[in-house]
Order: structure tokens, then sequence, then C-alpha cells
């Protein structure tokens, strides 16, 4: 009875545990979306909107999770990165923010990087909520 | 704003030498007055808000981003054609002092609250080619209702790496020693950022490198920026000729003399941006003679400036910002001519100018400003004749300043067409002109001078 109480206790414990877990869960495996929205505008809100259609130096970062690199029609961008072949998916997001120029050599976002991983993760979380 | 010497005071002697001697090292209404600029061209330019490059949404207060700008020879663009390097800009004001002076300012001014348009001006701003741009201003003056030329800068750029690390190289073409600067701790473009035209500023007496060459020499310096943290600059400056002058619309009248063929100006300053926040630490200096009969073997007087500077931002998520900005300027005078003709008691001397601001700005737009500004130097009963008591330069006082700035955000209305910001100011002085009571001998007081100065400043 005794054991079957523990292990009541500790199944409960469990589901708590987890639920606290989910609750705190992020949008993307890794990526908090509110600390991901506060990366943005640190690091990238000067060059960049998210609002649809809206390019500023930089072209819209809305919807840009599984986009095709270069594919908005009105931006001028490298020919680098039209001839890249990237698609932007989290690894590819992950590995042109943590350092643009290694990612798309000839590139022209005149940005040095990020090297924090959480700041990224929480930053492509925030980017992939956006749709 | 071009320069205007202080029509509320008259010279410290009224001779020709004193007269250029103040040209040369008095300012405009004061170390306050200052020009500002946020230009929507080159917002339309790089495609960006003008809460990128400018704290506040609205010029000068330069973001890291905004400094890179600047340093990039305003060249940076978001690749699209048709760009029109024009914009225009005006501000407009009621200004009141604590007591009315003793002339009107201008003849088309009142003795106390008078309701001007200090400036309306066009610039031609931004990228003229791949590797040149610009920013020229012309400037229509309300109340001295006046044209002429203002701050002009034009620059070549060129980017490579060096050591592995992207590196600026430029030449800027300017007429204001300090007007190229990018870091808003210089006094060309150091808080606050717009000042009363027909108020106060600050005091008399003011360093060279403070406004006294101002629009009244040609130079050209060479820069390199170094992984956007070195910056480095040399140049030199040569005095326009009073035709010149004339054409450019600053007058034969206070033309302050011809420029030794050693002028020299230089600057070292260190940047590092982690985007959250921001510090800069540098050197810089500029130094002169000038011969006030332009006379190829005269007496010259000799101005060697040195001023150290530092600034930090916190820029966060851009939600909440807070500045702060300092600087140290030392001057060495060596007065030749005007000791030799009896305008200067002493033959040398320093005056030194200490300025420190801090600002927060929330949701760049309502801002709030403190800044203090001390002018200390040697006594000189002749140089600090009439309007000094004590024979003293000494000024001190305080600015506040509470402004809001409704657009330049990427969501405002007229973005990137157009900017506003509304504005209270006032300058407080604790000393001015050597005394706190009866500085000029005619029982006006410092705090008399204090200034109330109420401003609408817009920007197309």
């Amino acid at each position: 009875m005794k054991t079957t109480r523990l292990k009541i206790i500790a199944a409960v414990g469990w589901i708590c545990i987890l639920s606290l877990t989910c609750g705190a869960l992020p949008a993307r495996a890794g990526g908090k979306v509110q600390n991901g929205e506060d990366v943005f505008a640190q690091e990238c809100a000067e060059c960049h909107s998210v609002r649809e259609g809206k390019n500023k130096k930089g072209p819209s970062l809305f919807a840009v999770l599984n986009r095709k690199a270069a594919s908005i029609k009105d931006f001028s961008y490298s020919d680098s990165l039209a001839q890249s072949g990237l698609v932007w998916s989290e690894a590819a997001l992950d590995a042109y923010i943590a350092n643009p120029r290694k990612s798309v050599p000839g590139g022209k976002m005149k940005y040095d990087g990020l090297s924090d991983a959480s700041g990224r993760a929480d930053l492509i979380a925030y980017l992939a909520s956006l749709k | 704003m071009t320069s205007r010497l202080k029509p509320l005071f008259s010279l410290p002697r009224a001779t020709f030498r004193a007269g250029a001697f103040l040209v040369a090292t008095l300012t405009a209404f004061g170390a306050g007055m200052q020009s500002a600029y946020a230009l929507p061209s080159f917002a339309r330019q790089t495609g960006q808000d003008c809460a990128a490059c400018h704290v506040g949404a609205y010029g000068p207060q330069l973001t890291p981003y905004g400094v890179r700008f600047k340093i990039g020879g305003y060249t940076d663009t978001d690749g699209k054609p048709d760009k029109l390097a024009v914009s225009a800009m005006m501000v407009a004001a009621v200004t009141h002092t604590g007591k009315e002076q003793a002339d009107p300012p201008t003849a088309h001014t009142h003795r106390n609250n008078n309701v001007t348009i200090d400036e309306a001006s066009l610039f031609l701003a931004g990228r003229l080619a791949d590797n040149v741009g610009a920013f020229v201003q012309a400037t229509y003056d309300g109340v001295e209702q006046s044209s002429a030329l203002d701050h002009a800068d034009v620059r070549v750029v060129h980017s490579m790496e060096v050591a592995g690390k992207d590196t600026v190289f430029g030449i800027s073409a300017n007429n204001n020693p300090g007007v190229q600067d990018p870091f808003n701790t210089m006094p060309v473009w150091g808080f606050p950022y717009t000042g009363p035209a027909v108020g106060f500023g600050g005091g008399d007496a003011t360093t060279l490198i403070n406004g006294g060459l101002e629009h009244r020499v040609m130079g050209a310096s060479a820069y390199a920026f170094w992984d956007n943290s070195l910056y480095a600059e040399l140049g030199t400056y040569r005095s326009l000729s009073p035709s010149v002058q004339s054409r450019t619309g600053q007058g034969r009248a206070d033309d302050m003399g011809r420029l030794g063929g050693g002028t020299s100006y230089w600057r070292l300053a260190w940047m590092q941006d982690w985007k959250k926040q921001a510090f800069t630490a540098g050197l810089f200096g500029l130094s002169a003679s000038i011969q006030p009969d332009r006379l190829s073997s005269g007496p010259t007087n000799k101005y060697r400036d040195v001023g150290v500077d530092a600034s930090y931002q916190f820029l966060g998520t851009r939600k909440h910002i807070g500045t702060i900005y300092t600087s140290y300027i030392r001057e060495r005078q060596t007065r030749g001519d005007l000791f030799a003709n009896g305008d200067a008691d002493k033959l040398k001397g320093n005056l030194n100018e200490f300025r420190i601001n801090a600002s927060y700005y929330y949701d760049q737009t309502w801002g709030v400003s403190m800044g203090r500004f001390a002018t200390r130097g040697n006594r000189d009963a002749t140089l600090y004749g009439d309007g000094y008591a004590n024979g003293s330069p000494d000024t001190s006082g305080t600015v506040l300043q509470a402004d809001w700035t409704p657009l330049g955000k990427e969501d405002s209305w007229g973005a990137p067409w157009a900017n506003l910001r509304l504005g209270l100011q006032y300058t407080m002085f604790d000393k001015f002109n050597g005394a706190r009571r009866n500085y000029d001998g005619s029982g006006r007081d410092a705090k008399d001078n204090n200034t109330l100065f109420l401003f609408a400043w817009t920007s197309f």
C-alpha cells in the first residue's frame, strides 16, 4: 500500500514537472519565442522588419522559415545569396545567423554573427512563429 | 545653423583684431546652439527607419549603426535605384529669457519672447556614387533673414579587409573641423542638438574647435575605421578668402583672418558595439595659427586644442535607451597678435571646456535629457573686458530638455518621408562671462540669461 502510494506521488510529481516543463516549452525545440523577440530587437530590427512585405535594408523576415533564400521579388539580394540554393530551414538559419560570411561567402549582410547558441535558438523560435 | 555672433553683447574690444579673435574663439550664441539633423533622404536611401541611426528616432544623436553609416560616407543603400539625395528641415521656436535683453538680438526680433523660424534648410544628403556621399546644407536663417552655406561634408570612401577585418578608408572634404566626427561628443554635434537662436546657450568665450572656424574654412581629412572599432583621422584646413566667404553667405565682416599653413585636425577613437550597449572613448585635437590682418609676416594668435571624450549607450531592445556623453577640451592660446596690439594683457592663456550629458528615451519617442557645461579660463582684464566680469571667461550651467518624437519609426505615419520632434529646453546659468551677478557691469545676472526654448523641428 505504502509502495503504491509512493508510486502515485512519484507519478503525480513527474506529471507536474512535465506539465511545468511543457508549459515553458518554446515554440521551437530549444528556443523561447519571447526571448527571441528580444534578440530580434537587439540584433536584427535595425535592418529587418517582421511585417509582411516590409523590406528595409534587409528583406522582410515574415514567414522566413522554410522560405527559399533570395525569394522576395522586390528586394535586391547579393548574387551569392541568390545563387546559394539555400532554403531557410532551422539549421540553415542557425548557420547563417552564427556566421553569415562563412555560410554565404560574398553575401552583403553586414553582420558579424551571433555566437550565443541559445540566443540563436530563441531567435529562430521567434522567426518560426511569424506566419 | 549658420554662424552668428551673439548680438546681445558687443565685442570685448571694438577692434578688428579682437573681433577676429572672437570669431575664432567665441561661439555663435554660446556653446549650446547647434544645428541638428535627421534626414529622411538617408532613410529613403537605406530603407531604414530614422530610429536605426538615431537615438530617439531623430538626429543627430547617432546609434552605432548611424556611426557606421556616417563613416561609410553616407553611401550605404538598400540597392534600389532612383533615390533622390535631397532633404529639407525647419526649426520653429518660441524663446523666453529670464530677463529681457538690453537690445533685440537682431533687427528682426524683440528683446524677449520671440517667435521665430530659426532655420530652414535644404540638404544634398546621401549617396552620389558608389563610393561618394555628401552632407551639404544650405540654410535660411529666419532670425537674421539671410541665407548661407551651412555644414558641408563630402566624402569618398573605400572598403577593404586589413588583417582579416573590414576596414573603411575615407577622405572628407568639409568646412568645419569636427563636422565629420561621428561620435556626438565634440562640440559640433554635441548636446544640446538644437538650441536657442535668440536666447543663450553658453557664454561668449569658447575654444577654437567649438565653432571658431565654422564655415569660414575648407579642409580635408583622411580617416580609417578598422573592424568597426578603431577610428583614426588626420586633416588640415585653409581659410576661405573674404570674397569666397561673401559668396557663401558668411559675409566679410566677421572674417577671422588667415589660417597658417600648419593647421592640423586629428582624431583617435575606439568604439565597442555589443548591440545591447556600446561605448566609445577617444582623443581629438585642433592646432591653428590665425593672422587677423591676413598679413604674410604679421604676428599670429595660436591655438592648440586637445580633447578627451567618452560615451556609453544602453540600447537593449530599443524600448528603453539610456546614453551618457562627456568631453573635456583644453586649449592653449598664444596670443601673439592680440598681445602685440594691446588687446590682451597676457601673451599666453588657457581656456578649458567640460561637458557631460545624459538622456533617456522610451519607445524611441519620449525623451528627457540633462547636461552640464563649464568653461574655465585664465583671467585677462583686457581680453575679457567689456561684457565680462573680473576679466574672466568662466561660464557654467545646466541644460534640461524633454522632447517628443512621434514619427521616425517603422510604422510611423509618413515614414520615410517625414519626421518631427517637439521639445522644451531650459538652460540655467550658474555663472556667465565671469560672474554670477552683474557680469556685464550693467546689473545683468547670469540667471537673467536663463533661456526657455520651445521648439518644433521637422524634416522631410
